[in-house]
């Protein structure tokens, strides 16, 4: 690894209330604007004030893939940070703090870490300059520190105040300005060559990327019910009702929620809605209600650490079982996981085609990790055509809501046309909606409806598995001598992986699934066939995937890494986990 | 126009004869007909049980959900397309027990709809277990030794809640019957029609004689509508049993809290957004 050192690990830590995220933001979006690449992860205990927090930003000059380990740069805005996070730091780490809150002298915990003080309030004594604003300073020192542009940071300060006025803009300028002249000043430079490539990203979440997906993507009518981690995409949308005509209702509760977008996809408008496991545990009837009466709804199943409230500000992908199982009876589901911040954004509007496309619901699982850490991301060019399948509005009589047709998708007439009255029920029904179970049931012709229907909703699976799910991605070289499957979120962390492992001289590939149900079963067990070995790794305890493989393909994966504390994978984790799992070494 | 037989469905209903439902299945019919709405201008929603098997039975566009899920399921329905009349019906147990969280919310929130409420104090579908409204000590099947719970006010729970009209009305009273079921559409906001509908094989009760014998219609006494205190009055009253108009206030509905956004029905806007719209949200994160 003596090639140029092109990426950074910078940490800021403090008190909930310190103004952490907003730091953060700030800090990520002049590297953003700076044209480089970021992933950022917040690590809290509570979201309301007092709990510890601290967030990680990977700045790179090239795409970096986790948040990283050990922190190279650390802003410590509060008492109890040092004592937590200088003894994480990587040798010759350098440390930032407000020495007029923090008193303690910090030089003596490490002698292979720098640690500067600042005395804030002595630097800066003229009116209006506020507390807070030592945030504002201590971000300009990092930026200094690592050579950024500093127009771009001035730029970005001014977009941000410009609704308050030039005179707080430019006091904030002579604050951050103030930090870049004290590291010019005091600071050794530091050994890293961070260079953009003129663009200028977006550094945003998941959350709000699926937000942006939906919205960009015909969503018309959003219901939910908030629950961390996937309000986010609730707030977004709530801020673009008015400006993009939307309807954004926070209901009673889930069991609300679900059954008010199925309400809204009968009358023919697009529309999701958002949770996580325990608010999806709520919605499980409607989604069955949903697959019978063939609506096209769409939800986003932020998984949280489980069970029951388990480890509501963690990480985890354990809640795959349920989302493949939920409800009664067997009908047909489609379920995607998104790999990373712009996917996100395009699974959402590929979700509402598919939703309409076969009428039945989409399910997309999300997990902390995507939903809420911040990326930088391309701004998005390209928007999916929009495509209602079967959808019409009119007809000339003796229309079948239930239509029994070659691919199981039947024509689906919105509701006010004049000659087209029909009922869709929860029962099982005949093509019409004539339920059998009361007037008909135990009468031969139930049966032979039932034997006729059930198939009928079942074939969307195989039109899903020809025409639309993707197979998984294949990356690295064709042959490796080791494979690493994942499934989700996980994708950069475990690119970032195997690069350890093939600068450690192990031939390493990657095989990602996004689409995870249904799943093409004859392709992806030829593909894991011809593996040599193959460990899966999953953010949660049973190996949920890997499970579901076995069960649709056969084929058994053996050896697998496991991560299930609340923290979501690094490359350099997984690196650590599978060399221990293949004794490597 | 249209004329009743319009209503009628191909499916007869399959109520036990004799069953307090079918009173309002015709009453519904002749008060649509009576308002002039045609079958496609109606859109019937109901939950699981007897009673909730009535949007089979009549000629509208309909939806048979689940248990307690029609409330929320009408009002996104509504939401979508406020152009269209949204009646929601079902049972004692479908709205004032495993929906009631949905009800008392709907109440509250005032999407223009109406909501007849089937009730027998009984579940009947299920042959005959105790419900929300069934009497202190009524034996049923599952309460054999006697009910020990005391029944639900629908009334008062929905004065209670905001609901902007709240009326109750005995299906056998069919002119009655359809005079209020006419009130709750014509009425700008959500409506409560609490109605007593005989379960005649599970209720031996609350029977239609019961009924005749019991009811009192509190609007030709000269009732106030616009008056809550009296209205929650006339409500509790355990001398006779009330029926009528108990209470009428027209407040802005939900809607026109979207009036923007819903000045055309949400299934007709035009979908997507444009490239500077794009441009626009994605330079919100740069
Ligand atoms: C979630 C759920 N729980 C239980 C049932 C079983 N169930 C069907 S109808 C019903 C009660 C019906 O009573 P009511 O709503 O008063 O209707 P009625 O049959 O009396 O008209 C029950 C408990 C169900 N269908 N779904
Ligand atoms: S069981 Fe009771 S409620 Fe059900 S149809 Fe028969 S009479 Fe009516
Ligand atoms: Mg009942």
């Amino acid at each position: 690894m003596n090639q140029v050192k092109d990426n950074i690990i910078v940490r800021i830590a403090g008190a909930a209330g310190d103004g952490i995220a907003s730091a953060g933001e700030v800090f990520g979006r002049i590297c953003a604007r700076s044209g480089l690449h970021v992933m950022a992860y917040n690590a809290y205990q509570s979201a309301i004030r007092g709990g510890h927090v601290w967030l990680q930003l990977n700045v790179g000059s090239r795409k970096t893939l986790s948040h990283g380990e050990a922190p190279e740069v650390a802003i410590l805005l509060n008492r109890t940070s040092p004592a937590l996070h200088i003894p994480m730091m990587k040798k010759g780490g350098v440390v930032f703090y407000n020495s007029s809150q923090i008193q303690e002298d910090l030089s003596k915990m490490r002698d292979d870490v720098t640690c500067y003080g600042i005395p804030f309030k002595e630097i800066f004594t003229e009116a209006g300059v506020e507390a807070v604003m030592a945030n504002t300073f201590l971000i300009g020192c990092v930026v200094g520190l690592l050579g950024l542009d500093a127009n771009i940071g001035l730029e970005f300060i001014r977009d941000r105040f410009k609704k308050k006025g030039e005179q707080v803009i430019a006091l904030n300028n002579r604050v951050f300005q103030g930090g870049i002249d004290w590291v010019k000043k005091n600071a050794k430079p530091m050994e890293v060559h961070l260079k953009g490539d003129g663009k200028r990203r977006m550094f945003l979440t998941g959350n709000h990327a699926f937000g942006m997906g939906l919205l960009a993507h015909g969503l018309k009518f959003y219901a939910a019910y908030p629950m961390s981690p996937s309000t986010g995409v609730l707030h977004y949308l709530a801020t673009k009702a008015r400006s993009h005509k939307l309807v954004i209702k926070q209901t009673e509760d889930e069991i609300a929620a679900v059954n008010f977008i199925i309400g809204a996809a009968h009358a023919g408008v697009r529309t999701a809605t958002a949770t996580s496991g325990g608010g999806f545990s709520l919605m499980v009837e409607g989604v069955g209600l949903a697959g019978m009466m063939e609506e096209p709804i769409v939800i986003i199943n932020v998984q949280r650490g489980g069970p029951s409230t388990g480890i509501p500000t963690k990480q985890e992908q354990g809640d795959l079982n349920m989302i493949i199982g939920a409800s009664q009876g067997d009908f047909p589901r489609i379920v995607l996981a998104p790999k990373d911040t712009e996917d996100a954004f395009y699974t959402a509007g590929r979700a509402l085609n598919l939703a309409e496309k076969y009428q039945t619901p989409v399910l997309i699982l999300s997990d902390l990790f995507l939903s809420e850490h911040f990326q930088t991301c391309d701004a998005f060019e390209r928007l999916l055509p929009i495509e209602r399948g079967k959808l019409i509005d009119h007809t000339e009589g003796g229309y079948k809501r239930f239509l029994i047709t070659e691919d199981g998708v039947s024509p689906r007439l919105v509701p006010g046309a004049p000659k087209g009255m029909y009922c869709s029920p929860s029962d099982e029904h005949d093509e019409v909606g004539n339920v059998i179970s009361d007037v008909l049931a135990g009468l031969p012709e139930s049966l032979d409806i039932r034997n006729k229907m059930h198939p009928k909703r079942m074939k969307k699976l195989d039109m899903a598995r020809r025409e639309d799910i993707k197979l998984p991605t294949l990356t690295g070289p064709k042959n490796a001598e080791l494979t690493l499957l994942g499934w989700g979120s996980t994708y950069d962390a475990i690119e970032e992986a195997c690069e350890y492992l093939r600068q450690e001289g192990i031939e390493t590939n990657h095989i990602h699934f996004t689409d995870v149900y249904p799943l093409p079963n004859e392709a992806v067990r030829e593909m894991l066939e011809s593996c040599k070995e193959i460990v899966a790794v999953e953010n949660n305890f049973s190996s949920q995937f890997t499970r579901l493989l076995r069960a649709e393909t056969g084929f058994d994966v053996k050896r697998m890494v496991n991560r299930f504390d609340g923290e979501p994978f690094t490359g350099e984790d997984i690196f650590n986990r599978v060399k221990k799992e293949l004794a490597y070494v | 126009m249209s004329e009743m037989k319009d209503f009628n469905s191909a499916t007869h209903p399959d109520w036990c004869p004799g069953c307090g439902d079918f009173g309002l299945l015709a009453a519904m019919k002749m008060a649509f007909a009576g308002l002039g709405l045609n079958p496609h201008e109606v859109m019937t929603v109901s939950g699981i049980g007897c009673s909730s098997n009535l949007p089979g039975f009549i000629n509208t566009y309909g939806m048979h959900t689940l248990h307690g899920r029609a409330l929320p399921i009408a009002q996104g329905f509504k939401l979508s397309n406020h152009k269209m009349n949204i009646v929601a019906v079902g049972g004692d147990g479908d709205g004032y027990g495993i929906g009631v969280g949905h009800l008392v919310h709907a109440m509250r929130r005032n999407v223009d709809m109406t909501y007849l409420v089937m009730n027998n104090s009984i579940y009947g579908l299920t042959t005959g277990q105790t419900s929300p409204t069934s009497g202190f000590g009524m034996k049923t099947k599952s309460t054999p030794f006697g009910n020990p719970e005391v029944p639900l006010n629908p009334l008062t729970l929905a004065l209670g809640s905001g609901c902007g009209f709240v009326a109750r009305a005995y299906t056998g009273h069919t002119k009655r019957l359809v005079e209020i079921i006419q009130a709750a559409i014509k009425h700008q906001g959500f409506a409560l029609v609490d109605t007593f509908s005989p379960c005649v094989t599970f209720n031996l009760i609350n029977t239609h004689q019961y009924f005749k014998d019991n009811v009192k219609d509190i609007n030709q006494e000269g009732h106030d509508t616009t008056d809550l205190a009296a209205a929650w009055k006339q409500a509790s009253r355990e001398d006779v049993i009330t029926t009528g108009i108990f209470y009428q206030k027209v407040r802005s509905c939900y809607e026109e809290t979207e009036e923007d956004t819903l000045a055309e029905p949400l299934m007709s806007h035009k979908l997507g957004i444009t490239s500077e719209q794009t441009q626009k949200l994605c330079a919100e994160f740069i």
